[in-house]
Parts: structure tokens; sequence; C-alpha cells
């Protein structure tokens, strides 16, 4: 499974982008995306951001306060959009592109049974990948959350405007997001 | 527009020039420019002439379709997106969104036209022949029965009169329009339709529809055409497009798509548009037994030789004409053979008076016949390949004395508002009494509910057999006797649908689809859930609710899941026309509707319906189902411009590789206008992230090199003699190195990017994402004034 997580500015401006693979299901955290993958990533999320105004201004499904965690937002071809919007509309999103066997594809259908493709714990139940199956979401959650945590560290920082666009360099940031992503996912 | 290259002289080609000779076969191997390069490089003008008015018709109709009907179509002017297509706006659902004109759904109006089947005797077919029409009558009528002259007005199950401009009627040959070819051994009996055409080509023109690879070839065709040769002409369309930015999303070849996926509906027994209505059955003034001839022409097509199928209805209405031949006839005779016909026949009967003679180009009231609209992609493309192979570069379109167009436009305007008009409504009305209403009341309810009962109960013991006892179904052949109360439900709901009374028609849908899917009879199931959701939106009232948008999604996607997955033989072409119509009309209905509309058209891509043509056109067309969706209020929350623009660059994308250049620039170009004008003063601003603007770039100056290599076969092939030869599209070399740069220094020196975008550049990032997709850009040599130069506009 290939992730790329970036986080967005109010103005639709990507202050952060960090791409990795899954460290679960003995994953060695390296993206694998296609060429072609790769450079559409960026278009899929930048469109993704129509859903999320949609969702996010719509009406609410939650009793309460608006939720934080969009959860599965929006997919295109394979690849599966989650959400999280802070209180100043910054917003994470996190593409997820399954492997080609939890999506059902590839004729691997045989190697389900392995120890490399039989962890549904993260992919659901059925080996297929499902974006609003419970464990997923709890660990797309988790990692959201603990960027959200990171994140608002670097906002605090004085001379850093997001909303200027300042695009985010820091390392320490940069390493807390992959420790994140390489706990949860 | 005049493209730069040739404002800089190009070096001579030098013939024992290396480089020259490696570049060449290397272009030869696409297979665009193999193909292209042989026919299209002949201008030949009875060609060109063919292309033009096929796409020129593909745009919106134009509205002289009545008004001039006798100007020939190389005179109509090129106003692809003249508003003049929406004449029909009295029956638009609700309110268009601003900017998007109901032209596909005036399209899909008249694609539903009753069916008229043309029989001839030998002495008429002569008789027509010989004034150079190859095709006989059904030639000569079919161009005219497609748009009647002046207006129909049709009255619907409640009484309330309706009339219409643009109804029409196809006239189809009586063997044609079957699911399998004619036989080889009929022919010699129903020869005289036949020997005129099978010679001309080696394609088998056949006026049967339905058949998507040859839509896509056919388009494929129009492209290249466009591709090639005319830049003339497609600077037209852009031009044309720029007063309405909003409907230029809309691509001709879009139009001309759907247009030929909905010409010649084939022969089905799951739904009866294809279905005579009517027959015309003709005969010559010469012929000396008249009414013997006219009988023995009937009991043959009745119930001889010329038969339809058994799962169609056979007592269709009969219209009998005489065709009078005013150079050689005696008008006396024919009059009173005219009476005697009328004595037999009773009312349908009508006298045509033709001239026999030959008509030229250069006869003083010679009116060219008009290309027919609505002809099948077989047959346009077997049109398309005779002109190609032939030397002859006159136009051999037959054209007619003014005097026998009137005579015919008459003729066509009695037998549909005196005859096929009024006849459908009466069988309306028939069928809604006898049949409609008695399923409708407590009676018909019971019933099928008990039959239900029984239909679950067998289908519990045994699943295979699932014709029951009581049902009225043939599950073996699979149809519907034609004079069963399923049957003729249909054919009244289709009949409705034709008629344009959608609402009637929807309830009719909706009963036979309860039946239907006791009956397993999946294929007719799909075909009512079809027709059900067509009607549902085409029904003038408003569907704004979400329960109703939801019916309709359903109806969709149990129609498209039914045609293909559900039985063994899937219909393919049939689920393509449901979803595509549907997108069509959803996207419409505008706001929340053109979400869904979207998501239908991603689904044709998912489920591979169509080929690499197809795929492109629908990527391309839900860009524009997003671009119609506004936001609402000032931060515009729920509009889809984002998405428009992904799409728009993924249609883009898809173009460049399949080598259309021109669809891809102008893709391209609706993304970055859409990408570009999100500044909040109004200012261009470039796109958001970096990544994506080197993509677009890099998309874009590929765009322009496979552009310019184009062009450079057109235009006497001296672009290949460069000489600096780097490899197969750069041999364009200096210009289009100038060109990039100036394209990209518009896109990115902005005269006043917002702030973020200044801290962009400057992070240590941008040589890099650059550099590597461009090392020949120099962007410091640039400044702001060079904004004027970007190249064509285009």
């Amino acid at each position: 499974m290939s992730y790329y997580f970036t986080i967005f500015s109010p103005t639709d401006t990507p202050l952060f982008t960090h791409e990795f693979g899954t460290s679960r299901s003995g994953g060695d955290g390296v993206p694998h995306f296609t060429t072609a993958e790769r450079s559409m990533a960026p278009f899929v999320l930048h469109s993704a951001l129509d859903m999320v105004e949609e969702v996010q201004w719509g009406p609410s499904t939650s009793s309460g306060s608006a939720p934080m965690y969009l959860k599965h937002i929006d997919k295109y071809a394979n690849n599966f959009v989650s959400c999280w919007v802070t209180g100043a509309n910054v917003r994470f999103l996190l593409l997820t592109r399954p492997r080609d066997e939890a999506l059902g594809l590839g004729g691997s259908g045989n190697n389900r049974g392995s120890l490399a493709g039989g962890r549904t714990g993260m992919t659901g139940g059925g080996g297929l990948y499902n974006p609003s199956a419970p464990a997923t979401e709890e660990a797309v959650k988790n990692f959201f959350v603990e960027v959200y945590e990171a994140w608002v560290k670097t906002v605090m920082n004085p001379f850093f405007h997001a909303g200027n666009g300042d695009v985010v360099k820091s390392p320490v940031f940069k390493a807390r997001v992959a420790a994140a992503a390489k706990k949860y996912l | 527009m005049t493209p730069p290259q040739d404002a800089t002289p190009k070096p001579p080609k030098y013939p024992a020039n290396l480089e020259t000779s490696m570049i060449l076969p290397k272009q030869r191997a696409s297979p665009a420019s193999s193909l292209a390069s042989l026919p299209y490089r002949r201008s030949n003008p009875s060609l060109q002439k063919l292309f033009e008015s096929t796409a020129s018709i593909s745009g919106s109709r134009p509205s002289s379709g009545t008004a001039t009907p006798t100007a020939p179509p190389s005179t109509i002017p090129s106003s692809l997106f003249s508003p003049g297509s929406r004449y029909n706006g009295a029956g638009t659902p609700g309110s268009l969104p601003p900017g998007v004109s109901d032209e596909h759904r005036t399209l899909i109006q008249r694609a539903f036209a009753p069916h008229v089947a043309v029989l001839a005797d030998t002495e008429t077919e002569e008789l027509i022949r010989a004034k150079g029409f190859e095709g006989g009558l059904l030639q000569l009528l079919r161009p005219f029965g497609e748009s009647v002259p002046g207006k129909v007005t049709i009255r619907d199950s409640v009484g309330a009169s309706k009339s219409y401009e643009d109804f029409g009627v196809r006239f189809v040959g009586v063997n044609e329009g079957l699911g399998l070819p004619p036989m080889p051994g009929r022919d010699s009996t129903s020869g005289q339709k036949e020997g005129g055409r099978a010679s001309s080509s080696s394609i088998r023109p056949r006026r049967l529809g339905g058949d998507v690879p040859q839509v896509e070839e056919l388009v494929d065709r129009h492209l290249q055409y466009s591709e090639f040769n005319s830049q003339d002409m497609v600077a037209d369309y852009l031009n044309q497009g720029e007063p309405q930015p909003q409907e230029s999303t809309t691509s001709p070849f879009y139009t001309l798509y759907l247009r030929r996926l909905l010409s010649g509906l084939p022969l089905v027994p799951h739904e009866t548009f294809a279905h005579p209505v009517a027959g015309i059955i003709a005969i010559s003034s010469r012929n000396a037994n008249p009414i013997e001839e006219l009988r023995r022409l009937y009991s043959r097509q009745h119930d001889g030789d010329l038969r339809f199928p058994q799962w169609v209805e056979n007592d269709y209405l009969r219209y009998y004409v005489l065709v009078h031949d005013e150079e050689t006839g005696d008008i006396a005779k024919s009059n009173q053979t005219f009476d005697s016909m009328k004595r037999h026949f009773g009312l349908h009967c009508h006298l045509l008076r033709l001239k026999s003679q030959q008509c030229i180009p250069s006869d003083d009231d010679s009116v060219r016949l008009p290309t027919c609209e609505w002809m099948s992609a077989s047959e346009e493309l077997a049109e398309i390949q005779k002109r190609e192979t032939s030397d002859d570069i006159t136009d051999p379109t037959p054209y007619l004395p003014d005097s026998d167009i009137t005579a015919i436009r008459t003729f066509i305007r009695e037998l549909v508002a005196q005859s096929i008009v009024p006849n459908m409504e009466r069988a309306v009305s028939t069928w809604n009494e006898q049949i409609l209403a008695r399923r409708r009341g407590i009676s018909g309810r019971f019933m099928s509910l008990s039959k239900r009962w029984t239909g679950f109960g067998g289908s519990r013991t045994s699943s295979s057999s699932s014709s029951t006892s009581n049902s009225n179904y043939d599950s073996l052949q699979g149809f519907y006797r034609p004079d069963a109360p399923e049957a003729l439900m249909r054919k009244l709901a289709d009949y409705c649908f034709m008629l344009r009374d959608y609402k009637l028609g929807l309830s009719t849908y909706d009963i036979l689809r309860a039946d239907f899917q006791t009956d397993k009879a999946w294929r007719h199931y799909a075909g009512a859930a079809e027709m059900a959701a067509l009607s549902a939106l085409l029904s003038p009232g408003p569907l704004t609710s979400k329960t109703r948008t939801d019916t309709v999604n359903t109806l969709i996607q149990d129609a498209s899941y039914s045609y293909t997955d559900r039985q063994r033989s899937a219909a393919p072409y049939y689920a393509l026309r449901t979803l595509a119509l549907g997108l069509e009309l959803l996207r419409l209905r505008g706001s929340s509707a053109a979400d869904d509309a979207a998501r239908w058209a991603s689904r044709i891509l998912e489920t591979g319906l169509v080929g690499p043509i197809g795929a492109a056109l629908f990527t391309q067309r839900i860009a524009a189902c997003y671009v119609v969706r506004p936001g609402v209020g000032t931060l515009r929350v729920g509009s889809r411009r984002r998405k428009a623009a992904f799409w728009a660059v993924l249609a883009a994308e898809t173009w460049w590789k399949m080598e259309r250049a021109l669809q891809a620039d102008r893709c391209l170009e609706l993304a970055t206008s859409l990408y570009g004008s999100r500044g909040e003063d109004g200012e261009l601003v470039g796109l958001p992230s970096q990544d994506m603007q080197a993509f677009v770039d890099a998309l874009r100056q590929q765009i322009m090199g496979l552009r310019l290599a184009n062009r450079g076969f057109v235009e006497g092939g001296d672009a290949l003699g460069d000489g600096d030869g780097e490899d197969g599209v750069g041999d364009t070399g200096v210009d289009e190195k100038r060109l990039v740069v100036e394209d990209e220094a518009l896109e990115t020196l902005d005269t006043s990017p917002r702030q973020h975008r200044k801290s962009l550049i400057g992070v240590p990032a941008p040589a890099v994402d650059v550099g590597p997709l461009s090392p020949r850009v120099d962007r410091k040599t640039q400044d702001g004034e060079v904004k004027d130069d970007h190249f064509e506009g285009a």
C-alpha cells in the first residue's frame, strides 16, 4: 500500500507533502506508485478539495460540533482520499493506493493466504480494501491525530504563517509525520 | 492564428540528410499519421464536403432546418454554438444552468422517432434510379423525413395539444434494421434495393446502428480529418466558442458520437422504437395493373417474404403512394388510378408527382439532396471510404428539381400530420383504455399480485425454468408475442415516448418493469428501466427532490446492470446508451444531478463500454459535467471547479496519448482556465502546486510538439527536414522551443502572483521540477512582456 499525504492551506496551496508506503504487513515503508499514479496524485488530492468543502460546509451528519476527521471522502480509480480539517481550515489529505491484490485486481488470488497478503486487519474483511472499514478509519484517524499534534506545535511558531502559504520546511515536523505513518499505517 | 513556424524560413530539405532518413520511419510508425498521410493530404472536395457537412450537423442543429429547407448543407454557416438550438426551450425542465444549451436533450428527443418502412415496386425504383438515386425511393425520402416541415401538433393522453417543430420520422427499408444481416438468398427477391448499394464499396453499408466500434471508428475519422487538414474549420470551432465559454466544453465530436450512437436503432424484441409504425407501399404510374400490384406488395409484406420477424406487430398502418411521372405519364390516367386507390384503401393514399429526368447541378432550380443526419455509422464510413477511393472529384450527391422537393415535403407533411400521428394517438388511447386501465384497476393489481406469488413460488422451486405457466414470456426465444398484453403495453409506452408524452410513458414503463421482473425477462426489464429513467428525466416537471433523483439513479443502475451482467448475452451497446443518455439528461438538471452525471460517465469508463475514442470523449464529458455545477454563495461552496479541472487534465492527457493534439489542446486550455481563475481578485493565478504545474507544462510542451508535427505533415512536410533531428518530436526545432518558453512564461511569471506563489518559487525546489522536463528553458531571460505572444490563444 502506498500513501501520499498533503497539507493544504486554506487557499489550496500545498504546504507539506510526504509520500510513504505502509510499514505493516511486512511493508518497507517505501511508496510503490507507478509513474502515472505518482504524477496524478497531486491532481487527485487537489480535486478532492471540492468534496472536502462539500462535506465540511454541508449538512452535519454528527450531532453537536463538527468533526475534524471527515473520514473517507473521495475516490478516483484506485485511489482513496481521507481528510482531516483543522480549526484554521487547513486540510490534511491522505491518498491511499492499496495494493492490487487488496483491490481484487492482479492475479494473485493464491497469494492471499500468505503472510504478506493475509493481514486483513487494515484492509477490512474479505481481503478487499474497504476505505470505510472501522479498522482502516481508526488507523487513519490515529495518524491524523498525531500529525495534527505536530502541526499545532508548528503553527504556534510565531514566524510561521500558514495562512500566507508558508511551506513547512521543518525537518522535525517531517520526522514526526514519518513516525506517525510508520506507527499507524 | 498564423502558425509561428511560417515566420522563420526553414532550411531546405536535403535528400542525402542522414537524420531525415532516420526520422522518417519513426514518424511513419505512428498509426495516425500513416493512416492519415495518404487519403487526407489529397484534397478531395467531395470528401471535404462530407466531413464538413457532418461536422456542422454534429454541432447544434441549425435552426434553419425548416425555414430554409432547400439550402444545401454545404452552405450552412458554421455556427456550431449558435443559440438557435434552444428553440425547443419550452420543454426544458426547470431552468437550465446558465450557459448550458439543451442541445443534447433535443438530440435525444429526435433520436427516438417513429420508423416507417418503405416498399416500392420495380417500376418506381427504376424511375427514381434514373434520377440518379441509387438507393431508390428510400434514399430519396430519407433526408426529408428527418424533420417534418412545419409544426406537428400532438395531442397527449390527457387531451392537451402541443406543437413540435423538430418532429421527424425515419424511413427504413423493409428488410433492414434486423439484428442479423439480410440473407444472401433473399437478395434476389428483394433485390431492387440491394443492387445499387452493394457494388459501391468494400464495407457493406447497413442502415443499422448499435455498433459501438464502428461509431468509434467514424468519430476517429472525423477527428483525424480535423487534425490534419482543416485548420480553418477548427479555428472556427474555437472562435465560435468564445462568446459562450461554458458551452465550449461540448465538443462537436462528442455530439457526433452521441448522434451516431442513436442512429439506426436496431430492430430488437425488447423495444419497439425500430418497429415500423407505418409502412409506405409505393407503385409507379407506369404500372399497368396498379391495384393488383399494391395487393401483391401488401401480401408480400404482410405474410410473404418481406415480413418482419414474428415478434414484430404486423398490422401496422399501411400508406399507399402512387408515384406519378410528370414527364412521360398521363396525369388524367394517374388521377383515375389514384381515385380507385382511394376507393379501395381509404384515406391513407397519396399521389406523389415527380420528374423522371435526371437533374444536374447546373440546372436552374436544382437543389442538392440534403445530407442524412441520422445515417448509421457504417453507412457514413462506407460513404467516406467511397469518396476517398474514387478519383472523381465531383460531388456524387444527386440533385433534385425544386418542384420535386416541394412535392416530397408536402407528401411527408401529409403522411406524418394526417396519418401517422393521429394513428399513433388513437393507438395510445385505445391501449390506454383497454389494457393499461385494466391493469391499473383493482382486478389488475390483484392479477399481477397473484401472478407474482405464483412466480415467486416457481422461482423458489426451480431457478432454471423461469417460464411459469401463466406467463406470456417465451423464455427460450426471449420475446413476448406481439399480441400479448406486455408487448402491447411496451408498444404503448414507446409510442408515448415517441410522441413525447413522457408522463404516461413513465407510468407504463413502471408497470412493465414489475411484470418483466416477475417473468425474469431481463433484457425487457432493462429496456423498461432505461426508458423509465429517460422519461422521468425528459418530463418537463421539476425533478428536484432527492428521492426522485434517487429513483432515477436506481433505474439507470438497474438498466445498465441488467443489460450487461444479469444475463448470459450481454448487450453493452444498450448499457452504453442508458448511461450516456442518462448522464446527458442529468447534466441538464444541474446542481447535484450533475454529480450523478459525472458518476455515470465514470461508470462508462470503468466498465469499459467504450473504446479509446469514447473513453477520451467521456473523460472530457466528465469535466463538462462538473463545470455546469455552480457553487452557492460567495464561497462557491459545492462547486466542482477543481474536479472539472482535474478531469480536463486527464482528458488532455488521453487525447495526447492518442495523438489528437487539437483536442488535447482544447482540454488543456479548459483545465488551465479552470485552475487559473481561482484568485479572489480576479487575477490569473497559476496552478496551486509545483508538481501540478510541472506536469501541465510538460503536457503542454508535448502537445505543442505533436501539434506542430501534425501540422508539418499538412504543410508539405518541410518540417521533416529541419536537420537538427534530436528526436521524433524535436524536429520542429527552434520554434517549438521558443513557443514553449513563452508559454511557460505566461504560466509562471504572472503580472502579480499572489504572495504564497512567490514564496513557493522562493524555495530551492523550482529548478528541480522544471529542469529535467524542459532543460532548454531559461526563465531568467523572460519578462512579463511576452505574455501577448501566447501561442495562438488556443
